[in-house]
């Protein structure tokens, strides 16, 4: 649940990124021929809602329409009670409530001749929202669009890039205290409850896990503006010794995360160093964009050979299961560069990756 | 603060929980009920697995021909691992929102006439379509209602787990209390609260906070604002625990009350009172409302109940934060074991808006308050 600060600061995101993000967007709807965009929100995952106007659906769910001409308006459930904070937080200058979404959107784009209104991402939309939608919208065109935002959203501006360093050397700092020997899963959960949330993160997504040999890893997502990142780190080898391993085969899947490289890439170059993961253990090399945690990847569509371009964000992560169904994960947070990565919330030893890291 | 498995309960309570779905599948003309959690709503599915969830989207599934089978699907695999590793499914799967095809051969296979789906309202359209696609002579209905109905009413084995979750309630106020000083931001307390909670075990948290004076209209997440010798902190803190969710609503002054302050407490402690007084098996939400409302009503400030500067005056708890809403106009019977919060928080002239409120469970002859925390206008440090 959203519980951490949410805060709008001009001199972070200028008002002139805010405003060219929904031109850029408006671009893409005039030349598709659509009139309306509407985009799905709800207190999981509105990431989309919040790149266009720093809002953030702390509880229930909305549906931003952005108009080919025009100023994105906000339509909620929520109270108008609540309108103020929300104007306050966001660029939003107009909002509307009601019961229902269907006569929300009607409302708002009126009597008319009709014309095409799009859903961003309409395969993801609750069906029985935009079931409702398309019955009340008699005389438009409703017709699925793509995840324009989410695309926009992949690569982080230069201000974005600035918050997301920011929030990474936190988080490292987080990750690396909540990894440090001697506490309890609890006191790591704790400790990064209270350093992230203190340091003005939106979210916090702390769990740790153990293996039935003893190691345990601690996992951290957080979210900061409408930014998000993830680490995880092995706080405790306990004797085993297959953790060197798994720490080279992500050291290598980070240096494999060159622009234009592919999931399969990065899989083919952490796979050789986890062979030595106990017997019938099983890994899964991850490659999530950061656009995509607020879901930890679960509703994208990821291609295994899809390249991942350079200006991208990504997590770059391994999840071991053991055969006793017990779990370890080690992640970072990396940057794609023409140069090769560079990950944000870490520094893995060049050594262990055979190159250089950045 | 962890619950101890007991083998014997957790059997029986998984039985009772399963016997009370069926029947009302068979009430409702059910041959399979689906229970669908996103990520933010996943009380159903966490009823017929007692295992906490991770995954952005997760189904349980119950049909007619299976007595005592129940079949989970995650997206996440640690989840599927947990939940097997907790016993109260048969089966586990992993779930591709993109191609579902295990959750679908499942469906298919069970071919059911009439299907209720939990949270229907949510399913996206993705996983709808599949459905239809699958079941082309199957009847799809919302069972959402069905399921709020059945988790009404707690059982001794649910209240047990809420006593636990009270003593974090208690604790996180505590350490709430603890923190106010003047120059804390509004996020430094909701910092402080989350690293006190998660340290005795709570899995999540639903917080609203305000500060300031008697210009606060309302809650929202937190802002930036330095506290002030004066002001007045109110918040509704609902940690989780154990899969269940219970609230307390406080307000804390740092330093000392004013005499408004003081005047807006013993009004909203009245209120309370009277909802609590109003309490017994069967009484309505509605007439839980309405007792509150009247305490204001009665001093000529009846307009701060409406819906121009309040929501509700309270709400059910249990798996979900937010179930039956205590407002006049719902008129669903609260029954013995239900669990709700009074609260009657809005705005007031007096002192802004005031946040104040207990959870409860409905005895054989009254109310049972759950928290141990003293209904009082806290006042807190002032260094």
């Amino acid at each position: 649940m959203k519980r951490g600060l949410v805060l709008f600061d001009p001199a972070e995101i200028p008002a002139g990124e805010w405003s060219d993000r929904v031109a850029a967007v408006q671009r893409e709807l005039a030349a598709s021929g659509t009139d309306v965009a509407l985009i799905y929100g709800d207190v999981s995952r509105s990431d989309d809602i919040a790149y266009l106007t720093n809002l953030c659906i702390y509880w229930n769910e909305g549906i931003l329409a952005v108009p080919a001409q025009g100023e994105p308006v906000f339509l909620t459930k929520l109270s108008p009670r609540v309108f103020g904070w929300m104007r306050l937080v966001s660029t939003l200058t107009e909002i509307r409530s009601g019961r229902n979404f269907a006569e929300l959107v009607a409302k708002f784009l009126g009597p008319g001749d009709g014309g095409t209104v799009g859903l961003i991402e309409a395969d993801l939309w609750p069906g029985a929202v935009t079931a409702e939608i398309r019955q009340a919208l008699s005389g438009w065109a409703v017709r699925p669009l793509t995840g324009l935002v989410r695309e926009r959203r992949q690569a982080p501006s230069a201000a974005e890039l600035t918050l997301l360093r920011r929030a990474a050397t936190a988080l490292a700092e987080t990750a690396d205290g909540a990894a440090a020997p001697g506490l309890t899963d609890r006191e790591r959960i704790a400790l990064a409850e209270r350093e992230l949330r203190g340091g003005g993160f939106l979210d916090v997504f702390a769990d740790t896990a153990r293996t039935g040999d003893g190691v345990t890893s601690v996992q951290i997502t957080g979210q900061y503006r409408y930014l998000w990142l993830h680490a995880s780190r092995i706080a405790d080898a306990g004797g085993a010794s297959w953790p060197g391993a798994l720490r080279r085969a992500l050291a290598a899947a980070v240096a494999a995360a060159a622009d234009g490289a592919t999931a399969g890439d990065l899989d083919r170059a952490a796979r050789p160093a986890l062979g030595e993961l106990p017997a019938g253990a099983a890994a899964d090399i991850r490659l999530v964009h950061h656009a995509d945690l607020a879901t930890n990847g679960e509703y994208a569509d990821y291609p295994a050979d899809r390249p991942v371009p350079a200006g991208s964000v990504i997590v770059v992560g391994i999840d071991v299961r053991l055969a006793d169904r017990t779990h370890a994960s080690l992640a970072e947070t990396v940057l794609v560069t023409d140069d090769g990565p560079v990950v944000l919330t870490g520094q893995p030893d060049p050594a262990e990756a055979g190159g250089p890291v950045r | 603060m962890t619950t101890n498995h007991d083998g014997g309960a957790d059997a029986a309570e998984r039985a009772l929980r399963l016997g009370r779905v069926r029947s009302a599948m068979a009430a409702g003309g059910l041959d399979a009920l689906l229970a669908f959690a996103p990520a933010w709503r996943r009380e159903n599915v966490r009823y017929f697995t007692d295992a906490p969830l991770a995954g952005t989207a997760s189904f349980a599934l119950l049909t007619a021909a299976d007595a005592d089978g129940v079949s989970a699907f995650s997206t996440r695999r640690a989840d599927l691992d947990s939940i097997a590793g907790r016993g109260w499914v048969t089966d586990t799967q992993p779930l591709s929102v993109r191609a579902p095809s295990a959750l679908i051969e499942r469906l298919a296979s069970a071919a059911p006439a009439r299907l209720g789906v939990a949270h229907y309202e949510l399913l996206p359209e993705i996983l709808l379509s599949e459905l239809t696609r699958a079941l082309p002579r199957t009847e799809i209905v919302s069972a959402t209602g069905l399921m709020d109905d059945v988790r009404l009413v707690k059982s001794d084995w649910e209240i047990a787990r809420m006593r636990q979750a009270a003593g974090v309630v208690d604790a996180g106020w505590n350490a709430f209390v603890d923190a106010l000083r003047p120059g804390l931001p509004e996020h430094g307390i909701v910092a402080a609260v989350e690293a006190a909670i998660k340290g005795l075990g709570a899995e999540d948290n639903f917080m609203l906070i305000a500060s300031g004076g008697d210009e606060v209209r309302g809650m929202t997440a937190p802002t930036p604002r330095l506290l002030a010798q004066g002001d007045m902190v109110r918040t509704e803190l609902t940690p989780q625990l154990n899969g269940y969710w219970l609230q307390i609503c406080r307000s804390a002054v740092v330093g000392r009350a004013s005499d408004a302050q003081r005047r807006s407490f013993d009004l909203f402690n009245e209120a309370v009172e009277a909802g609590i007084a109003a309490v017994h098996p069967g009484v309505t939400a509605h007439e839980v409302a309405r007792a509150q409302n009247d305490v204001f009503r009665a001093r000529g400030l009846g307009e701060y109940c409406t819906s121009q500067y309040t929501r509700v005056r309270g709400h059910g708890h249990g798996l979900h934060i937010d179930e039956t809403p205590i407002i006049e106009g719902n008129e669903t019977e609260l029954p013995e074991n239900a669990v709700f919060i009074i609260h009657p928080n809005t705005y007031t002239p007096i002192a802004g808006y005031h946040v104040l409120g207990d959870p409860v469970r409905v005895t054989r002859d009254g109310a049972e308050i759950l928290i141990t925390t003293e209904r009082k206008l806290f006042e807190g440090a002032t260094r």
